[in-house]
């Protein structure tokens, strides 16, 4: 795929260009580490300290006749004794538009649809983002989307797709679902309220049923999402069982400085007591590694192991939009998780932005985010656009 | 004595129906359909200024949608009005995100509304005040009383030129209190486009002295044909 994406890069780069926007980029993810039960014998091979340093590149072209090619990328250097240097494909793909009516767009593309802000249930095309810092570049799927809106109140958007969720941010790479997932999502625009409605399925994974609201009251933009499927995603298998997935929440901005978010996520398939005793002791035992698959939560894993979230976000602008600073929340309301993520964002121009923001991860030592491998993240970001 | 009364006042102007006067002042800037490219400056004492450019479409009196065409900073970013919905495009996040329509457009002193919603009379009654001279221009003064409180604004006080072109020098926007929160001047009269037409507006803040941001017209297709479902979150959605 990333041959293929290289030789479609080559063969545009000579083409007579409508509009061109690149943007070259730093990035710097410095993780402290620690040997959890979810990292027994630090299983996963991490140093105390792990620093990825990547350079980045974002590119697009809009091209003649409705066509527009996109390129975001990054070259990575693991520093430290497993010293290692790879390149990932964020996105690649070729999008053609026809008027208003069809956009068809064919590669490695995000398709991130769903209305809540920090968890998507009805999101099966691409990896959960991460909770703890939304704003992180997602990595895109191998898919086919074509999206026709038919009338100005409805749009269908019809995706097939090859899950091979990479490229994360860890230091590490987490098992992750695979398969090919085929998608239908239907929204329309009804006395002033978004509704969506979705189908997905495939292979290796249950069917799903999705319906996304959205509506402005007064000052306030409310929005829920909520997912159903049969049979559980993650460990131990429940085939039969019937689950809910369940966001709900608001966005309300003050004046042009401050804007502030929250949300509650119900993961229906999360763990009750009695199941996180289990797993703990599933995570104990020397012969058990089935459940490391988890190591991951909630850097690049599935959407949570517990069954109720808050998230809340406070972002205020200062100086005229050059300084952004923002401090996020996530509360695992199931097991006290507490993680912090307080974050600042530099403009000096309207070329270059800077961003750096700290995750730190607090709560009993037993809780889903203190059992994370990963403890204090600090992500630093350097954008030039041209 | 009484012939010379009714010879003064048969010269004075007619006062114009308020309803008619503040449509025609309202089509002043943009047609009933647009494309056009904007430049927004936002200046804040003692701050640089932060300038944007962008693209914008409008139709009829509820649809409208603007993207940044620059800095590369907040390019793609784009906002699209649609009834009563106004939705924010965030190219990082590739996601579409309902806001309201009380709130700054852009970080400066328009609101979603003032942007999308450059109609008044739709959301409000117009009565003539009298004629006052504004800005060196002699006008037509029109109070407008919201018809309900889902409108940014209790109370809007705007001038009309008087001289027959119906252009809106000044718009004051105030709050069920009665205090002025912050005030529109309608400048640089000229020809963009196919027409002749003010150019510049500023709005300044009421509140905070010095506060101001300039939206200033670069170019204007008043005969744009414009698909209806251009103004769709949908499309929007898709990436177009």
């Amino acid at each position: 795929v990333r041959a293929r994406a290289l030789a479609l890069l080559v063969a545009l780069a000579p083409a007579p260009a409508a509009a061109r926007e690149i943007e070259l980029g730093f990035e710097n993810f410095y993780y402290r580490t620690e040997e959890t039960l979810l990292n027994r014998a630090n299983l996963l091979q991490l140093e105390p300290q792990e620093d990825l340093l990547r350079g980045t590149l974002r590119w697009r072209e809009d091209l003649p006749h409705g066509l527009r090619a996109v390129f975001r990328g990054y070259v990575q250097r693991r520093l430290g004794p497993q010293g290692e240097t790879d390149w990932q494909a964020r996105q690649a793909y070729v999008q053609w538009t026809s008027g208003d009516l069809v956009t068809l767009r064919a590669g490695r593309q995000r398709i991130a649809w769903g209305s809540g802000l920090a968890w998507n249930p009805t999101n099966r095309i691409e990896a959960p983002k991460n909770p703890l810092n939304p704003s992180l570049e997602q990595q895109g799927s191998l898919a086919v989307r074509l999206d026709v809106v038919p009338f100005p109140w409805a749009g269908v958007t019809l995706t097939a797709a090859k899950r091979e969720f990479g490229g994360g941010d860890a230091p590490f790479a987490p098992r992750a679902p695979r398969g090919r997932t085929g998608a239908v999502r239907a929204r329309f625009l009804v006395r002033d309220t978004d509704l969506a409605l979705v189908l997905s399925g495939g292979s290796d994974q249950p069917s799903l049923v999705g319906l996304d609201l959205g509506r402005t009251v007064g000052q306030v933009a409310l929005h829920a999402e909520a997912a159903a499927y049969r049979g559980a995603e993650m460990a131990p298998p429940r085939e039969d069982q019937l689950f809910w997935r369940v966001v709900a929440g608001l966005l309300w901005t003050r004046g042009e400085h401050l804007t502030l978010t929250a949300e509650y996520f119900f993961n229906g398939e999360g763990y009750d007591d009695a199941q996180n005793r289990a797993w703990l002791a599933a995570l104990r035992s020397p012969a058990n590694l089935e459940y490391l698959a988890a190591a991951a939560v909630p850097f690049s894993g599935g959407l949570g192991m517990g069954r109720h979230y808050v998230q809340g976000a406070w972002t205020s602008r200062l100086g005229n939009g050059r300084w952004t600073t923002s401090v996020r929340g996530v509360l695992g309301l199931s097991d006290g998780s507490v993680a912090l993520t307080p974050g600042v964002q530099f403009a000096p121009s309207g070329n270059v932005v800077v961003d750096l923001d700290v995750i730190a991860l607090l709560g009993p030592e037993t809780s889903e985010f203190r059992l994370a491998p990963l403890r204090t993240a600090v992500q630093t970001r350097m954008r030039v656009g041209f | 004595m009484s012939s010379l009364a009714l010879a003064l006042l048969l010269a004075a102007p007619t006062p114009p129906d308020a309803m008619a006067l503040l449509r025609r002042a309202e089509k002043a800037v943009l047609g009933e359909s647009a494309a056009y490219t904007l430049r927004m400056t936002v200046q804040r004492p003692g701050k640089a200024d932060r300038v944007v450019e962008m693209k914008g479409w409008k139709k009829g009196d509820d649809k409208g949608l603007v993207r940044y065409t620059s800095p590369p900073k907040e390019r793609g970013t784009a906002y699209l009005r649609n009834a009563a919905s106004t939705w924010l495009w965030l190219p990082d996040a590739e996601k579409v995100v309902r806001v309201g329509a009380k709130q700054n457009f852009g970080g400066g002193d328009f609101s979603n509304g003032d942007i999308f919603r450059l109609t008044l009379s739709r959301d409000y009654v117009p009565a003539l005040a009298g004629e006052e001279t504004v800005e060196g221009q002699a006008c037509w003064k029109l109070d407008l009383r919201a018809r309900d409180r889902s409108v940014a604004y209790d109370r809007v006080l705007l001038w009309v030129r008087r001289d027959g072109t119906d252009f809106p020098v000044r718009t004051e926007y105030y709050t069920i209190s009665g205090r002025k929160l912050k005030w529109l001047t309608l400048s640089d009269v000229g020809k963009l486009g196919a027409r002749i037409r003010p150019r510049l507006l500023a709005m300044e803040n009421a509140l905070e002295a010095g506060q101001r941001t300039e939206l200033r017209f670069l170019a204007i297709d008043d005969d744009a044909r414009l698909d209806d479902r251009m103004f769709s979150p949908s499309a929007l959605e898709s990436g177009q």
